[in-house]
């Protein structure tokens, strides 16, 4: 099956797609985006699209530049352009929302981190909201952001979910997850997927944080408050003050998130729990933020992006993360510094200490002998960068 | 006919899973399972559909037949179309029925 449909997308030849790549108009861009990502989905090569180089998405840098698509429930993306950018409110919650989140997500790292967009190069920003019926959930599709409305196709007394678009930091959270593809490109498994997944956590509730001008104190650090129906005894998906406490409900169950190493949860679902074992890095931001005080995305989060952006690779796992964040702090702020200590003491509280890293030598992704599509993908990128 | 269904991953991370006996069902519900299976094409399809991209949902299901038994794994953008009714028939189940876990 797959050998039939990678087929289909290898008649386009690597020459033509690097033109087009290079010099073709925006929409002309997106199709070869788009290829090239269904390549390596058929050809099972999950993790790999996240090799593509910033070249693929590489616009005429315009700054924020936001397009809302309506799926009228169906499955086909982008689906209808609704709103671009600088049109007024439509009306419908949903589209105005995911533009608005969009908006404040890139101000965040445009005006605290200095980064224009996804790509860093002013990466358009699209949106569907209205995917399916009865859909609970939100992802980053590898190129784009998609909201489902919840369960809103269920009888009221069944409802458990709200629209997606309705907390600010699940905007943030799936824009964050195209941020980490083009830097890190944390692959998504295992500890290396639970540090992808806290990253998208920790910036979406930076967001929500710096919209409503909210100390690190004042925070609730809930993800995702508002998405739950009345009907559920939660307050929130996840919480990074204290994981695990999140919702305790008859239906949904317990929220399972640790908040220490030694509860780590070694489990084959969930790509290896990445939205479980997040809890342990999500916990271990929270601590260094609170140990600073004052605006969380000033010092954490710039701590933590620099390391997202400059040290952190494909197969990082959690002590590394504390070992390059402790570095990256010392290099922001000095060796000793407050801020780096409050990096170790946040580590520390869920199990790891945080060392000075000898040169880290980041680990190679294994990359299969490449052949049939993955060869053309060679052939026209090069080897991953980073 | 015995179907194992579960859903894991999603922004929200949460799991939903049920076992269904077709046995067990009124006639009408076990009819409309198996046409689902069959119009899937449930036995030829592949055992592991990844899709890319974030927070997608994780789908798993067996089907367990008198002589053959047949598991995937199928991420949420690369579900089949034929496949998707099957799937949500059997979410349905699972949100009425939860997992004790």
């Amino acid at each position: 099956m797959s050998h039939h449909l990678h087929s289909i997308y290898c008649i386009t030849p690597p020459h033509m797609l690097r033109a087009i790549v290079e010099s073709g108009s925006p929409a002309q861009r997106q199709w070869a985006v788009r290829t090239l990502v269904a390549t390596e989905q058929f050809r099972g090569q999950r993790l790999a699209y996240t090799d593509l180089p910033a070249i693929v998405t590489r616009a005429a840098a315009m700054g924020k530049q936001r397009i809302i698509y309506n799926a009228d429930n169906g499955s086909t993306l982008p689906g209808r352009q609704v709103r671009a950018e600088g049109d007024p409110p439509t009306g419908d919650a949903a589209v105005d929302e995911a533009y608005a989140g969009a908006g404040v997500t890139y101000d965040l790292f445009q005006e605290i981190y200095s980064r224009n967009s996804i790509d860093g190069n002013g990466m358009r920003l699209d949106s569907t909201v209205h995917y399916q019926q009865g859909y609970d959930n939100a992802f980053w599709n590898g190129q784009q952001m998609v909201y489902g409305d919840g369960d809103e196709n269920l009888p009221e007394a069944e409802r458990l979910f709200n629209r997606f678009t309705i907390a600010i930091d699940i905007i943030g959270h799936e824009l964050t997850h195209g941020v980490t593809q083009f830097e890190a490109k944390l692959v998504y498994r295992d500890q290396p997927g639970a540090l992808n997944e806290s990253m998208s956590d920790v910036f979406g509730s930076l967001v929500k944080q710096r919209a409503l001008n909210q100390t690190a104190d004042q925070a609730d650090w809930i993800i995702g408050q508002g998405l739950f129906t009345a009907r559920v005894n939660g307050v929130g998906i996840r919480s990074m003050k204290a994981p695990g406490t999140a919702y305790n409900d008859p239906v949904l169950g317990k929220d399972p998130q640790p908040g220490h190493m030694r509860d780590y949860k070694n489990v084959s679902y969930d790509n290896g729990g990445v939205h479980i074992n997040s809890g342990i890095p999500n916990h271990a931001f929270y601590v260094t933020a609170r140990e600073l005080g004052g605006s969380a995305w000033e010092k954490a989060g710039k701590i933590w992006y620099v390391a997202l952006r400059d040290k952190l690779g494909a197969q990082s796992k959690f002590q590394e993360a504390a070992d390059l964040t402790f570095k990256t702090a010392g290099e922001l702020f000095g060796a000793g510094s407050l801020e780096q200590k409050a990096v170790r003491t946040g580590w520390s509280v869920v199990g790891l200490t945080a060392v000075e890293a000898p040169s880290p030598t980041p680990t190679p992704t294994p990359t299969p002998e490449p052949q049939g599509c993955r060869q053309s993908l060679a052939s026209i990128f090069g080897p991953a960068q980073k | 006919m015995k179907i194992e269904y579960e859903r894991t991953g999603g922004f929200a991370g949460m799991r939903f899973a049920t076992q269904v006996d077709t046995a067990s069902l009124p006639r009408t519900d076990s009819d409309a399972l198996r046409k689902l299976i069959t119009e899937s094409k449930f036995f030829d399809l592949p055992s592991a559909i990844p899709s890319a991209g974030a927070d997608g949902f994780m789908y798993k299901l067996t089907v367990e037949e008198k002589r053959r038994r047949h598991t995937i794994e199928v991420g949420d953008s690369a579900i089949p179309e034929s496949l998707r009714p099957l799937v949500e028939r059997l979410h349905q189940f699972a949100r009425r029925h939860p997992p004790s876990s």
